[in-house]
């Protein structure tokens, strides 16, 4: 995948995901932790996951505290909170249908031809 | 709830913008610090690394600017822009802004207009301490004195009453009296030149019951009205204090001459407070104990127990409700009216008092005579001029409605770019707002103008009516509720229509005919109900116009052409009161000899009253003559000098007038057809003997000389009045009406200046007040009927206008849509007068609807004018069927051009537009 520019919905989706697997993690980790996972197919703009994660921080799904980093540098940790975990829950589910559904309309597809 | 959560949050981020700027910065930089620690761990130098990290985050500027766009809507930024928006479409179209401000305008100057006299005469509470604890004796709707027994609603009440009362009631706090008549004076401050005044009487008590305190000095106090003639202080307001002193204190203990007594100015009274009458201005209060040197000779206010001429105002004691007070004051009233009729009182006194009562009201909006004359006037007015804003509201709507076709593939284009449909009814919505606001922005100023100019013709006279019309917040509050209403009301259906069209065919051609039939529709039902409150308004509009009509035609008895009325003054002549008053006759006469004299002059003569300036009345015995419910009535009478007859124009019937021998004790009197006939009904009245007053002290004392026409007395709406005319050399005393009929043709200013000359001449001393012709006098007598009138013939005009406007938009755009299809038909071979027809039709079929629902809503609501209507039914067929022509001929006018260009259409032209 070549875009620059992730879908705000994935992108929620793939922060709560992150912090679900990772534990408390700041900005600039979440964002190459995302990259890593995608095995470097997805490039993002670092500054993009900033007014993602400020608008799952709005909804209650995150919460957000200063501390420590590995390297003794200040950052602003995110955490999941519950509303957050289920919210992830019901995100997973939701994108599993569609992908589910969009998987077999693009094969069935390649059927026809 | 998380939606709802995050959008307060976003809000509540509009304020804490700068804190979380900084938080966010810091955040920022320790992104940065990590990224650049990774790629100089990966082998990068500072610079490249740094580079790498801002690369790679997009910006610094861009993501700060991304973080406060989630923060904080940009709810305000977006409304800036739609107002932006709104300003150049405005701007774009100049035609229908001007149609729209202008029409909006008319329809909210016209509520802020009637609002602001509404609020200054009915609502507005007086500026006082506490202003709704307040209760007035009566409903204050009674002005001037009588001395007969209560019997009913008592409104006015004696100054023994006022102190017996206040002795032992428990339910007020302090109650306030003052004289229901302002006296109209000239006062002389320092020896100065005499200047009008107005002076109100009032107790020891008014200012501190009220709470108005002393802007400089002292208000009046008990001790000002406690012994009879002691109380010679007066205290201003402050209005009158910086007229003539300009706020200089120094005018404290300055001596002010009023007909010939000298009062010391003591204090100047709170800025605003001009006394509790609304629609009065008072100068000078000075203590009632002064009340001998205002009253006319003969009158005892302070002595006669029964000389009831005061309004009585309480404050009601804390935790005393209105109906235990009310119940306590009309014991105690019982009881100590009771006490003034003596020992052995006559049994109709008895039965009289029995039927007497005091009514608590409300006391803190004042007392107010102009209330009671224009309170339903001007609620009829509000009503009307509502529903013509509701008119002119539809019309905008409908002009909106037009546009929003016209702007679809704007609107279409903007949708499919991605706005919302929230957005684009906000921007629409915008749109409106900005146009009601232009509107009442140019409303407001004309109102401005307009609130006192239609006081001024509700109640006309030499000087205006001191009322204060400046807005306050309440009428700041009205127009600004009003404004928003109206934008809603005409923007939002037209906005919803146009979010909601689906924009795929929109795009294609831009004139979609899907949702065409559904604005017709829509539109149509507009011009339904336009006619219908167009014919409603109209209704009331010729019922009111008729009843004037009606008016001008009554026969007033008197002759009103070629008349002058001089108002005299002879507060500063120093003419003797008691047994010497006869030298004010004299002094009268003098003046009535010598002004006859003046070339064109045709007779003169004083009097007490001319028309509808006041009254006197009483009932009469006639000797021989039982009472009888007919005679039983009051009688007005008149004192006149010789001349008064010729110089009214009243014709005598029979007997004769009053001439220079009527000075003797053998008192005389001429009397009017109705009160010959009510006593008389088969003989004639003249030699028989009669006294006034219910059970007159001298029975007969006086002789019937003479019948005169009947002729209008109070109001030129009244019912027949018994009146009797007496003498004034046998009733002296200074009568201010000068009455002069001059010659048909003669030079009016001439002969006005002439007689004020000759006035001067005889008494320098006798100052003239104003001059008006009796034409005036009474057409002021029915100035609020012919405002009233001419107001809704003005709206209702307005209106069947707005209606014409909606429909001739509409016919236009029809015909202009259907010209193809109209060109077909004429190529078929269709008659054009058949064209003319088919248009024509559509107008007629909704001013049919409209006429449907306008006149049953007309026919149920008219009789609430019934008491404005003189003679005249409220369901009038005349009236009725001059509004629905008068509407459907003005309409089918209006659709006439359209359907005159349907007509004429090219068939070869009309097939190419397509």
């Amino acid at each position: 995948m070549g875009e620059s520019e992730v879908w705000q919905g994935t992108l929620a989706l793939m922060i709560l995901k992150t912090l679900q697997s990772m534990g408390p993690l700041h900005g600039y980790g979440i964002a190459r932790r995302i990259e890593q996972i995608s095995q470097e197919q997805l490039i993002i703009q670092y500054g993009t996951i900033y007014p993602a994660l400020l608008k799952l921080e709005q909804e209650g799904y995150i919460s957000a505290d200063w501390g420590e980093s590995q390297n003794n540098r200040r950052a602003r940790f995110y955490k999941l909170t519950r509303a957050g975990r289920r919210q992830l829950e019901k995100e997973c589910q939701r994108w599993e249908k569609a992908a589910a559904v969009l998987a077999r309309f693009v094969s069935t597809g390649e059927e026809a031809i | 709830m998380r939606k709802l959560r995050a959008f307060f949050l976003r809000f509540w981020g509009l304020s804490a913008g700068k804190r979380h700027d900084d938080e966010f910065a810091e955040e920022l930089r320790s992104h940065l610090q990590m990224h650049i620690d990774d790629n100089i761990r990966s082998g990068m130098t500072l610079d490249q690394a740094r580079r790498e990290a801002i690369l790679k985050l997009g910006g610094i500027e861009q993501t700060v600017q991304r973080q406060r766009d989630q923060r904080a809507f940009s709810f305000f930024e977006s409304l800036g822009r739609d107002l932006r928006f709104a300003f150049r479409n405005v701007h774009k179209s100049p035609g229908f802004t001007a149609v729209a401000v202008l029409t909006l305008a008319l329809g909210i100057g016209a509520n802020t207009a009637i609002f602001t006299l509404l609020n200054a005469i009915l609502l507005r509470p007086l500026p006082v301490q506490n202003p709704e604890e307040l209760l007035l004796f009566g409903d204050g709707y009674a002005m001037g004195s009588t001395q007969s027994v209560p019997d009913g609603n008592t409104k006015l009440f004696s100054y023994s009453f006022f102190h017996d009362f206040r002795q032992k009631d428990t339910s007020f706090s302090g109650i306030a009296a003052v004289d229901s008549t302002q006296f109209e004076t000239k006062a002389s401050i320092s020896g100065g030149a005499y200047q009008t005044t107005h002076v109100n009487l009032v107790s020891g008590s008014y200012f501190s019951v009220l709470g108005v305190p002393a802007f400089l000095g002292r208000t009046i106090g008990e001790s000002d009205d406690s012994v009879e003639g002691a109380g010679t202080v007066a205290v201003a307001s402050y209005s009158w204090f910086q007229r003539h002193f300009n706020g200089d204190p120094s005018a404290m203990g300055k001596v002010i001459r009023i007909q010939s007594h000298d009062y010391t100015l003591v204090g100047v009274a709170k800025p605003g407070f001009s006394g509790v009458t609304v629609g009065q201005s008072t100068d000078l209060w000075i203590p009632l104990s002064m009340e001998k040197a205002f009253s006319r000779a003969g009158w005892n206010g302070l002595g006669d127990k029964l000389f009831q001429s005061l309004y009585l105002i309480g404050r009601l004691r804390p935790g005393v409700t209105t109906a235990q007070a009310g119940a306590e004051t009309n014991l105690l009233f019982q009881q100590i009216v009771r006490s003034y009729l003596g020992p052995q009182p006559s049994q109709k006194h008895l039965d009289d008092l029995a039927r007497a009562s005091i009514q608590l009201t409300p006391g803190g909006r004042g007392v107010s005579l102009l209330r009671y004359a224009l309170s339903l006037p001007l609620q009829i007015l509000m009503a009307i001029v509502a529903l013509v804003l509701l008119i002119a509201c539809a019309n905008i709507a409908n002009m909106l409605l037009a546009r929003g076709v016209v702007r679809r593939r704007e609107i279409a284009v903007r949708m499919a770019l991605g706005a919302s449909r929230r957005r684009i009814v906000f921007q629409l919505l915008t749109e409106s707002t900005l146009l009601a606001f232009l509107g009442a922005a140019a409303g407001v100023a004309l109102a401005w103008k307009g609130s006192s100019l239609l006081l001024n013709m509700a109640a006309p006279g030499p000087d205006p009516v001191p009322l204060n019309l400046t807005p306050d917040l309440r009428v700041l509050g009205f127009t600004i509720a009003v404004t928003v209403l109206t934008s809603l009301l005409f923007g939002i259906l037209p906005a919803f229509r146009s979010a909601g069209l689906e924009f795929t065919p929109a795009l294609k051609d831009g004139r979609g005919s899907s949702s065409v039939s559904t604005r017709g529709a829509l539109a149509r039902s507009l011009i339904v109900g336009q006619v219908a409150l167009s014919v409603l308004l109209l209704v009331v509009a010729s019922l009111l116009l008729r009843s004037l009509i009606h008016l001008y035609d009554v026969d007033t008895g008197f002759d009103k052409h070629n008349v002058l009325i001089f108002s005299l003054d002879s507060s500063t002549a120093n003419l003797p009161h008691g047994p010497d008053e006869i030298r004010s006759v004299r002094l009268q006469e003098q003046i009535e000899n010598r002004v006859q004299a003046i070339p064109g002059v045709r007779s003169d003569g004083f009097a007490f009253f001319a028309f509808n300036d006041g009254a006197w009345s009483d009932q009469v015995l006639f000797q021989g003559v039982p009472r009888t419910p007919a005679n039983g009535d009051p009688v007005a009478f008149n004192i006149t000098g010789n001349g008064f007859f010729s110089a009214m124009g009243i014709p005598l019937l029979e007997g004769r007038i009053f001439t220079s021998p009527d000075t003797g004790t053998a008192k005389v009197a001429v009397i009017n057809q109705t009160m010959a006939r009510r006593f008389f009904p088969n003989s004639s009245p003249i030699g028989s003997r009669f006294a006034v007053g219910e059970t007159p002290d001298h029975p007969g004392e006086i002789e019937v000389i003479g019948v005169v026409k009947d002729s209008k007395y109070y109001t030129l709406d009244e019912a027949p009045v018994m009146e009797a005319y007496f003498p004034c050399t046998q009733n002296p005393g200074f009568f201010g009406n000068f009455v002069v009929r001059y010659a048909p043709g003669a030079n009016q200013q001439e002969i006005s200046s002439r007689i004020r000359h000759a006035i001067g001449e005889i008494n320098s001393n006798i100052l003239v007040n104003s001059v008006t012709t009796l034409e005036e006098q009474v057409d002021r007598s029915i100035a609020k009927q012919s405002l009233i009138a001419q107001l809704s013939a003005f709206f209702g005009i307005l209106a069947v206008f707005l209606a014409c406007m909606g429909i001739y938009g509409l016919l236009s755009y029809s015909v202009a849509r259907r010209t193809s299809e109209l060109g077909i038909r004429l190529a078929l071979g269709a008659q054009s007068h058949a064209l003319l027809w088919l248009v024509l039709r559509e107008c007629i079929f909704l001013l049919i609807l409209g006429f449907a629902i306008g006149i049953p809503v007309a026919l149920s609501s008219t009789h609430i004018l019934k008491s404005l209507l003189y003679q005249l039914s409220p369901l009038d067929p005349t009236a009725i069927a001059i509004a629905i022509a008068t509407v459907a001929c003005i309409t089918v006018a209006a659709a006439w051009l359209p359907a005159r260009r349907a007509s004429k259409i090219n068939p070869m032209q009309a097939l190419r537009t397509e």
